[in-house]
């Protein structure tokens, strides 16, 4: 074989082949650099963008919500630093370690650590995942002192939603909650979706905070940084900031103290309370209990605790003073007054009571069984006298009252900005034919029916800020309309024009008189509740209505007292009233459900209220103007 | 010692050292220094944790380059078919004993060294083919029957490597295997049908599910690498516009925005190509692409010189494994050729591969040291 080694026919045909071979190699290589001289030198440009584009994005600043101040100026809405702690798996090495190092400085319950461990493979790593949050500030210097000790650990700074008075203010400013499908899909947010997709941000989900969600939002800044691949940033890039504009503060009606004092009064009922300043219609007490925390909400609700307060017989998610009907009962008569004045009846037209009244086919039964005596229109509000107003409804049309309860503010939702208002009914012939308007024949009126209707029962409801209303508008004889945003921003709303109600002065009068007499007057309903400064007159209404009628069966058992019956079948208790009695300035209204009776459970809450606000005076006081908060947050930021 | 190695007059080892090839050792000097470069800017300016290593591998397998040059070529050719079945029975052990690392079965723990028969395969398979037409009359070369032994000392390491699973180095060892027989004169007849065969066999891969899920992936991005940018192509787009965006000049050394934001996995060994192209521009890839193409001239001069048909072949067959590397990697990187995990032949960061080149380049060295003899006996 070895004689073939030096062939020198093998030599040529290799030598032949080598030069092929070197030669296709040269041509392949110089394809590879015209390739080369495509990309790097025609196409450089287009690659030197992407490249840009590679490195640079655009990261939204989000704005801080606006915050919500009561009249004076106390937060009742703000802002709060959220120290926390987010972990970069990628950058951490060994994350148990890495935890383990984290844990010298912060408590990681051992199934929290277990949870951190599943969630940070999930994310495979390159998503930050938060270790803990709501930090104290001296645990967030301690873990900053230590970073470099701690790879893949980044302190940061956020921002939380914070309600300072808590569940005392949940229904007037509602609280915010993480963005939904629905918020993305809404047409207001259209060009919104890069914030609202941030993490952890926030929207107005109930009260002020989603009305006013556009007002308090703000407008978000944005920012240039330089991203890795994984879209970490890296720095930012210099002179890129447009900062973000903080949202619009709002300012309300409420006064922070009367609130707080009137949750204290209604602690441990099921209850609401509005206060409006008569002359401004502003609302200064909003109360409803029990109540929600917000700051709770406002982190995400647990769904246990969210079944307990939706199952809850109290109701503690319902606005009652807005979306809590009942029927007024005897806080109606004045209604029923002035719609006899108004209808001819004279303020001295007596009626005899003996307890009862026989109309139709039945007796209808006055509150108190042995009877009134005689009484005039005066005495039959002072006595609340059911059987005096039988007898007017005898006299006068349905549609007179339900036209004097509509003037008074009954029947009508207002233009407050907060949702889940009730607009409650008021009966007339009109209704009846509309709510059954599927049932031709149940569409008459029934003379009998004016006869409730007269004493606030049958079909009759209100909310208690209409309560609230009728109290203020029969107080000025003025057509109030509340409200509880006085501004935003630099916006100040003018005060709504209150004109004169179309009812004449002296019925007004007569139903104020009568209010008087309640309180003040020796045998009125509410003697109890009249202020303990006697400089202050306090004129009100008191009133029971009816949740269940006890029956013969029930009475034949010895169960006669209201206590006796189970909490959800007592009467409401219900009280209006206002003051000072010579210059009307403050209207009032208090509900507690199944309270018992207006008297003994509504009235003396009123007058915990009520001489809290006569004490305050805050009429009397001035309100914070929408540039005078400019000016002191603007200081305070400085300092 | 010098004596029973050096072939040829006997001479001392200082004129040995002086007979060695120095150009070529500066020119893969100066491609191995441009991989200490990049890798001291893939590691973000520091010698951890590749430039210093690489640099260090490059001065022991240089080394191993000079001693095996000083060893004659005769007893290359005669450690030639030992080393191939070496490397063959390494390779047929390697499912039953290697190591997996990232889904395939390449590695086998020897000691505190790892070692990856596939690579010696590649020198292997250099001097086998060598030897066998050494031992060859040009006349036999194209005849059927000894067609035969060639294609199976083929086949076998193609087929084993392919089970590992390795595309990249299979193609690798496939194709210098066909490229030696190329050279050693198979008619044109052969060499037409070779192709037809050797393309079908590819289809037929491709239609009968030989190839994982991953390399037909690898295959259909490289075909289309725009229209996924997110998937299985954005590697190949971060590439291309990492070298793009280098343009004429770079952007200058440790300036790679490509480099510095991690868009490039691999950076270090598949990718390397991009980054230099990006720091060092047009003018940077085009020397080290004239680089590449001057080393594997002179190694073909090398080759052409030799008396001995082994030393021809075998100093050839380096020289297409060499230039197979630089072709398959760099198009890789732009977008001309699948990604199959080809390194950078010295500039990647890598060991055994650098072992693998350099030994290669020893046998070239040993081609030129006993250009004079005809190797065809001891």
């Amino acid at each position: 074989m070895r004689v073939n080694s030096n062939d020198p026919e093998k030599k040529e045909v290799v030598t032949r082949r080598a030069a092929l071979l070197g030669g296709g190699f040269g041509l392949l290589l110089t394809g590879i650099g015209a390739r080369l001289f495509q990309l790097q030198v025609l196409d450089y440009e287009k690659y030197q963008r992407l490249a840009q584009e590679n490195q640079f994005n655009t990261r939204i600043i989000a704005p801080l919500r606006g915050e919500i101040v009561d009249r004076f100026g106390a937060t009742l809405a703000s802002n709060r630093q959220n120290f926390r702690l987010l972990l970069m798996p990628d950058e951490a090495g060994n994350v148990e370690d890495a935890l383990d190092r984290i844990r010298k400085y912060v408590a990681i319950p051992d199934d929290k650590h277990a949870r951190l461990l599943r969630e940070i493979s999930r994310t495979r790593g390159y998503a930050p995942v938060e270790i803990v949050n709501n930090l104290e500030w001296n645990q967030f210097t301690e873990i900053n002192f230590q970073l470099p000790h701690l790879p893949g650990a980044h302190p940061e700074v956020s921002e939380t939603r914070n309600y300072p008075l808590g569940n005392a203010t949940a229904f007037v400013t509602g609280y915010v909650g993480s963005v939904t499908d629905r918020d993305l899909e809404s047409p207001d947010n259209k060009n919104q979706q890069f914030l609202l997709r941030q993490p952890g941000f926030k929207v107005g989900r109930d009260g002020l905070e989603r009305t006013y969600e556009k007002e308090l939002r703000g407008v978000a800044g944005a920012m240039d940084v330089k991203v890795n691949a994984h879209g970490r940033v890296i720095e930012e890039v210099e002179g890129s900031i447009s900062p973000p504009v903080q949202g619009e503060t709002l300012g309300l009606t409420i006064d922070a103290d009367l609130q707080l004092a009137a949750m204290k009064a209604l602690e441990g009922e099921s209850a609401s309370a509005v206060v409006i300043d008569i002359e401004t219609g502003d609302i200064l007490v909003l109360a409803s209990t029990p109540a929600f925390d917000p700051n709770i909400f406002t982190k995400g609700i647990a769904s246990d605790l969210w079944r307990e307060l939706n199952e809850s017989p109290y109701k503690p998610l319902l606005n009652k003073p807005l979306g809590g009907i009942y029927p007024p009962g005897s806080t109606f008569k004045m209604v029923s007054a002035i719609s006899a004045l108004r209808s001819g009846i004279q303020p001295s037209f007596k009626v005899r009571c003996n307890g009862k009244f026989w109309y139709g086919n039945r007796f209808f039964h006055c509150w108190k069984k042995e009877g009134h005596g005689t009484v005039d229109m005066r005495n039959s509000l002072k006595h609340s006298c059911d059987t005096f107003y039988y007898t007017v409804a005898t006299q006068i049309d349905v549609d007179m009252i339900a036209d004097t309860a509509r003037k008074l503010g009954l029947d009508q939702t207002f233009e407050l900005g907060i949702p889940g208002q009730h607009s409650g009914v008021v009966p007339d012939r009109a209704w009846k034919k509309k709510f059954y308007a599927g049932t031709p024949e149940n569409q008459i009126w029934f003379p009998g029916e004016t006869l409730s209707v007269a004493i606030g029962q049958g079909s009759v409801s209100a909310t208690p800020l209409q309560l609230a209303v009728m109290a203020s508008r029969i107080a000025s004889g003025r057509e109030i309309r509340p409200r509880i945003v006085r501004f935003r921003g630099n916006l100040e709303l003018p005060t709504p024009v209150a004109p004169r109600i179309d009812i004449a002065e002296e019925h007004l009068q007569l139903a104020r008189d009568g209010m008087y007499a309640v309180v003040n007057e020796p045998g009125g309903t509410a003697v109890r509740s009249a202020l303990d400064n006697r400089d202050w007159k306090l004129a009100g209404k008191t009133g029971t209505s009816q949740v269940y009628r006890i029956t013969n069966e029930e009475r034949a058992r010895g169960l006669t007292k209201p206590e006796d019956l189970p909490w959800a079948r007592r009467d409401h208790a219900l009280f209006v009233c206002f003051a000072p009695f010579e210059a009307p300035r403050y209207a009032c209204a208090v509900v507690v459900e199944h309270g018992i009776g207006g008297a003994r459970m509504a009235g003396p809450k009123a007058k915990e209220i009520m001489t809290a606000v006569m004490t305050k005076d805050p009429a009397n006081l001035k309100p914070l103007s929408p540039g005078a908060l400019a000016q002191a947050s603007k200081s305070s930021r400085e300092g | 010692m010098a004596s029973i190695i050096l072939p040829g007059p006997r001479r001392g080892i200082q004129d040995q050292i002086a007979r060695l090839h120095w150009p070529l050792i500066i020119m893969l000097t100066m491609i191995a220094g441009a991989g200490v470069v990049t890798l001291y800017s893939v590691g973000g300016g520091s010698w951890s944790p590749w430039a210093g290593t690489h640099a260090l591998r490059y001065a022991i397998s240089a080394s191993v380059m000079i001693v095996m040059g000083l060893i004659g070529i005769r007893y290359w050719m005669a450690l030639s078919y030992p080393i191939y079945v070496v490397a063959l029975i390494a390779l047929a052990f390697v499912p039953f004993i290697g190591d997996v690392n990232m889904g395939a079965r390449r590695w086998i723990d020897i000691g505190p060294m790892q070692f990856q028969p596939s690579e010696l395969m590649k020198v292997g398979i250099v001097l086998a083919l060598a030897r066998y037409y050494h031992g060859l009359r040009a006349e036999q070369v194209s005849h059927i029957l000894y067609l035969i032994p060639p294609a199976i000392m083929i086949a076998a390491p193609v087929g084993l490597v392919f089970l590992q699973p390795d595309l990249g180095t299979a193609v690798m060892i496939g194709a210098t295997g066909a490229a030696i027989m190329v050279l050693a004169g198979l008619s044109w007849r052969l060499i037409f049908l070779g192709a037809i065969a050797a393309v079908a066999g590819a289809v037929g891969a491709l239609r009968f599910g030989l190839l994982h899920d991953y390399q037909l992936a690898r295959i259909f991005t490289f075909l289309d690498p725009e229209s996924d940018p997110l998937g299985k192509g954005y590697h190949l787009l971060q590439s291309k516009i990492g070298l793009g965006s280098g343009g004429l000049v770079g952007k200058g050394y440790m300036l790679g925005t490509q480099r510095e934001l991690n868009f490039l996995p691999e950076m270090q060994t598949d990718f390397i190509f991009t980054i230099f192209g990006e720091e060092f521009g047009f003018v940077g890839t085009v020397g080290l692409l004239l680089l590449y193409f001057a080393v594997i001239m002179t190694g073909m001069n090398i080759a052409l010189r030799a008396r001995s048909h082994f030393a021809r072949l075998a100093a050839l067959g380096v020289c297409v494994t060499f230039a197979l590397y630089v072709l398959i990697n760099t198009g890789m990187v732009m977008g001309l050729a699948p990604v199959v995990g080809v390194p950078l032949p010295l500039v990647s960061y890598g060991g055994t591969v650098m072992l693998t080149i350099m030994a290669g380049f020893g046998i070239v060295m040993s081609a030129h040291m006993s250009r004079d003899t005809d190797g065809a006996s001891l």
